[in-house]
């Protein structure tokens, strides 16, 4: 109570020191406004790239320093390069996964629980993480908890015992996520059209199952640390309130019991699986109010020349809230609350993209939908010059908001060294994007948008919706249940 | 896509950034202090003569600034059957208005580079748009002609299209979603009908169904009125430009009738409430709400920090107990839900196969009747209170994070600055302010509610002594037993 009271008071001297008096009581003298009059906008504000500096560590691993000292932060981020696709084994999806998580499970000297203790006591929290096709260590603290935080996470990577129990534990919990999404029709949507556009064979087929599960071992996860966490793949991010001048020697002692080793993978994948002609896959939810939609095909990968085009191209399409998609589904129509559309852009053939959760009853007439706006893009419905100014200045002008944050800005120049781009990528990003015509547009919207060979995946109510999906005529259905077998149909 | 949304549980979000969201005062350690004082929100603040009241914070690190709105008007200030007005009306602020019209608004937002998005809570209702800093004028234009000119435009087909999408917002995430019904049961088990926070945010299915244009513009005259909201600017602007842009574009905005505020009183359960609900899912969950208190009382403070001793990180005490060292849990999650004038105290728990909900519930209460009995440690009040500084201090990286710190404050305590005070509050929170708390919420009278697979009530916690809970014919609200 006494605390408050003093707060209190300083609360009031702050109140008159910032709210300074501009209280308006009445209103300056001014013609009627013409508010049918929009404003016109000044002169577009000058893309402020940040600048930073790249070195390397005794071990090879890259050091990337960005400053920005507004706010007490830094963000702390090893990236590695590469993931589960290329080092993972087929038959044990999963294991990346569990080998990042249980860098948090105690280390030669120190408990889980005391790891967790010490992050929190630092206000901080340290994650270890591998996905598909690239993994991260990392942290965000206050600038006064950096060093003893760094100290935190260098013991996690490098000095974890990986315990038998935690990966049980851990197995457990997992199956039970699994079973969960069983229940949700986004996953069950995501999933089963990641097994029919990839296969089982591709890399990008597989999905984390309660079998994969199951056949991880402690010495898989053993040897998956090893070979992943290496400096020869490493790039490291250090963006915020820091000293330009000591960092390097604060990082480099930190991590100098980490030797020198690893490579970066070559992202050398099989090709897809040989295109089928268009084909609804049906997955029976019954009772389901919606049914969920998930339509695409292998897509190109991020280092396409074509990345520009593709980019406005499916910012029209269903990128933007005013896209032809979701303006026209949902807006219009009414059919949804939000459809999209998307490139995933990876190393290999990530995929093209495009659906949303549907009303039951519409289902049909949103199948048609997409249709019309696939082939639309396609050249069926030019694109409009304002469509275009707005593809692009929406890209080009929203690039600062990756600025924003220091994880923002670390990530930012980070994915310039993870993902192979040149370095004046943000510099010449609005030449890129401006020098794209809508003749660009119509031809990746061809080359990359296969409507003849696309897989359609719907999650819902097959009572309610098979007969009127057969009637659109769009395509034939094959109904697969929920692990994507089919359904004998008696 | 989660554009244009109600906040199923917005206040415990919300009210976390917020709380970690000031400067540490009392603060004694150098170190600390110094981030202290760095971590600071300038800004001025300006009232028009229509009562509009303005905040404008300057940050100049990005070339953007963020315009929010905040209308003090939510699902609250609807009437039992005619519910999910205050969001549906949300979405009717989109779709154009006397001099602007339809797709403009987004055509500048988000189609030059910026987003734009709003928000329905038990309490407010928001609308914010962040635009590279030469379309600040284009936002201030865009917002002023809805907050005066809205009725103009607005026509019966458009009203339509935009209640189907809240239909389709409604069986995406509620009717559609595994354990979607949760939060409204809970609350349909602790507040009796009538209460303005017994209903949930997005409405019930039948009353959104109900609802007409004359709706719409009776709820517009009397809410959305200059005396009734709050702007933040925030972000790359020259403030002496903005004022003029302000006055230019809301000074001629009428000021609107006085709001009779709805009577909202602190719910009280008699004893425990125990319901089970089938649901379309393969794993059953536990859920448990008491009563506890609103934003506007002291008592918060000490129950986030109850909330983050119990669960979150691997050493809280319920997540370790049932998730690490028994393992009968996967997932454990509690925190203070609290809107203006009431909150609840919710932990859900998802149990893992071979443990029941019965089990899970008894192992709850041991641990809790420990925290109730010994209080934290100093330990567990130094990482809670922690985690809390680092919070507050990220949250201020954020344009819309700052403008929503200062129109908290404004909106629900009359005053900007009051996340100072609610910062010191949290750092005065003592042990025994937490054990208090924990003795006298976490009581007897609360809802047990357990989501079973459909066909399976005997998965219930205490299944002999919970009553079935149903979603009534018509699809509108709940029934509590055999009433068929």
């Amino acid at each position: 109570m006494i605390a408050r009271t003093r707060i209190s008071t300083t609360h009031l001297a702050l109140l008159a020191a910032v709210a300074i008096g501009t209280p308006l009581t009445s209103v300056a003298a001014q013609a009627k406004l013409d508010r049918s009059v929009q404003p016109k906008a000044g002169a577009s504000p000058k893309l402020r790239v940040p600048t930073w500096t790249k070195t390397k560590l005794a071990n090879g691993a890259d050091l990337i320093v960005i400053e920005k000292h507004d706010l007490p932060l830094v963000s702390f981020t090893i990236d590695f390069v590469g993931g589960a696709a290329n080092y993972e084994p087929a038959d044990k999806a999963g294991l990346a996964g569990f080998t990042g998580q249980m860098l948090s499970e105690g280390t030669k000297t120190k408990s889980a629980d005391q790891l967790s203790d010490a992050q929190q006591l630092l206000g901080t929290s340290i994650n270890g993480s591998v996905g598909n096709e690239s993994g991260a260590v990392r942290f965000t603290s206050l600038k006064d908890k950096f060093e003893p935080a760094l100290a935190l996470l260098t013991d996690m990577m490098l000095n974890s015992t990986f315990p038998d129990s935690a990966l049980e534990r851990i197995r457990g919990r997992t199956i039970v996520g699994l079973s969960q999404q069983r229940d949700q029709p986004n996953s069950i949507a995501a999933n089963i059209f990641t097994k029919v556009t990839y296969g089982d064979e591709h890399p990008y087929g597989r999905i984390v199952t309660e079998k994969s599960v199951k056949a991880i071992t402690r010495d898989d996860i053993l040897a998956f640390h090893k070979t992943y966490f290496q400096p020869g793949r490493a790039v490291i991010t250090v963006a915020g309130d820091i000293d330009p001048k000591t960092v390097k020697g604060i990082v480099e002692k930190a991590l100098v019991a980490w030797p020198a080793g690893g490579s970066r993978p070559t992202f050398k994948y099989p090709a897809p699986p040989a295109a089928k002609a268009r084909t609804i896959y049906l997955i029976d939810k019954p009772k389901a109010a919606q049914s969920v939609f998930t339509f695409g095909t292998p897509g190109p990968s991020r280092n396409t020349p074509d990345y520009y085009s593709i980019a406005v191209m499916n910012n029209l399409l269903g990128g933007l809230f005013q896209s032809r998609l979701n303006h026209d589904i949902r807006e219009v129509k009414g059919f949804s609350y939000g459809v999209n559309s998307n490139f995933a852009f990876g190393r290999g053939p990530g995929a093209f993209r495009a659906g949303g959760g549907i009303v039951s009853a519409k289902s049909d007439s949103a199948l048609m939908g997409f249709m019309t706006h696939f082939k639309g893009v396609q050249g069926e419905m030019p694109f409009t010059d304002d469509e275009m100014k707005q593809g692009k200045e929406s890209l080009i002008q929203s690039l600062p908001g990756r600025f924003a944050s220091v994880n923002g800005i670390g990530a930012a120049i980070s994915s310039i060294y993870t993902q192979d781009l040149p370095e004046n990528y943000y510099k010449d990003f609005s030449e890129k994007i401006n020098a794209v015509t809508k003749a660009d547009l119509v031809r990746v919207a061809k080359k990359y948008i296969d409507v003849d060979h696309m897989n359609m995946v719907i999650v819902g109510d097959r009572a309610a919706i098979e007969a009127s999906l057969i009637k659109t005529g769009v395509a034939p259905i094959v109904l697969l249940d929920v692990d994507g077998k089919p359904v004998m149909v008696p | 896509m989660m554009r244009r949304s109600y906040l199923t549980t917005p206040a415990s979000v919300l009210t976390l950034a917020l709380l970690c969201a000031a400067p540490s005062a009392a603060q004694k350690s150098a170190s600390a202090a110094k981030g202290s004082d760095a971590v600071n929100i300038p800004f001025e603040k300006m009232t028009l003569a229509n009562g509009l009241t303005v905040l404008l914070a300057p940050d100049h690190s990005v070339p953007q600034v963020t315009v929010d709105v905040w209308y003090h008007v939510g699902s609250k200030n609807e009437l039992a059957g005619r519910t999910g007005f205050a969001h549906m009306f949300e979405h009717v602020m989109f779709t154009g208005s006397g001099h602007v019209p339809y797709g403009m608004h987004d055509r500048l937002t988000e189609g030059v580079g910026g987003n734009n998005n709003g928000s329905t809570t038990n309490d407010r209702t928001n609308y914010y748009e962040t635009v590279p800093s030469n379309y600040l004028e284009s936002a201030l234009w865009l917002e002023a002609d809805r907050m005066g000119y809205l009725l103009d435009k607005l026509d019966e087909a458009k009203f339509k299209a935009q209640r189907d999408i809240v239909q389709n917002e409604r069986r995406q995430g509620v009717d559609n979603q595994p354990y979607g019904r949760a939060f409204e049961l809970m609350d349909y088990g602790i507040y009796p009908d009538t209460h303005p926070y017994s209903w949930p945010v997005v409405g019930y299915m039948t009353d959104l169904q109900k609802a007409g244009v004359e709706d719409v513009k009776n709820f517009f005259r009397l809410y959305y009125a200059p005396a009734n909201a709050s702007i933040a600017i925030v972000g790359d602007f020259d403030m002496a430009q903005t004022k003029t842009l302000v006055n230019k574009y809301f000074s001629d905005i009428k000021a609107g009738a006085p709001i009779t505020r709805p009577k909202v009183v602190a719910p009280v359960l008699a004893g425990e409430k125990r319901m089970t609900f089938e649901d379309r899912v393969q794993v059953p969950r536990l859920y448990l709400s008491w009563p506890s208190v609103g934003d506007d009382n002291d008592d918060t403070a000490p129950l986030q920090f109850l909330a983050q001793i119990i669960s979150g990180p691997r050493t809280a005490r319920l997540t370790k107990a049932l998730v690490y060292d028994r393992q009968s849990a996967a997932s454990v999650q509690a925190f203070n839900n609290d809107n203006e004038n009431a909150g609840n105290f919710v932990i859900n728990i998802t149990p893992r196969p071979g443990t029941t909900l019965t089990q899970l519930e008894a192992t709850t209460d041991s641990v809790l009747a420990r925290l109730k009995q010994e209080g934290p440690s100093s330990e567990e009040l130094a990482k809670t209170s922690a985690g809390l500084e680092f919070g507050f201090v990220s949250a201020l990286q954020s344009n819309l994070g700052k403008a929503n710190i200062l129109l908290d404050g404004q909106v629900f305590h009359g005053e900007a600055l009051d996340y100072k005070v609610q910062y010191a509050k949290l750092k005065a929170v003592t042990a025994d302010d937490v054990k208090r708390v924990a003795n006298k919420y976490l009581v007897p009278g609360r809802v047990v509610l357990s989501i079973v697979p459909l066909g399976k009530p005997e998965l219930a916690a205490s299944a002999d002594k919970s009553t079935k809970v149903t979603v009534a014919p018509d699809g509108g609200h709940y029934i509590m037993g055999n009433k068929q």
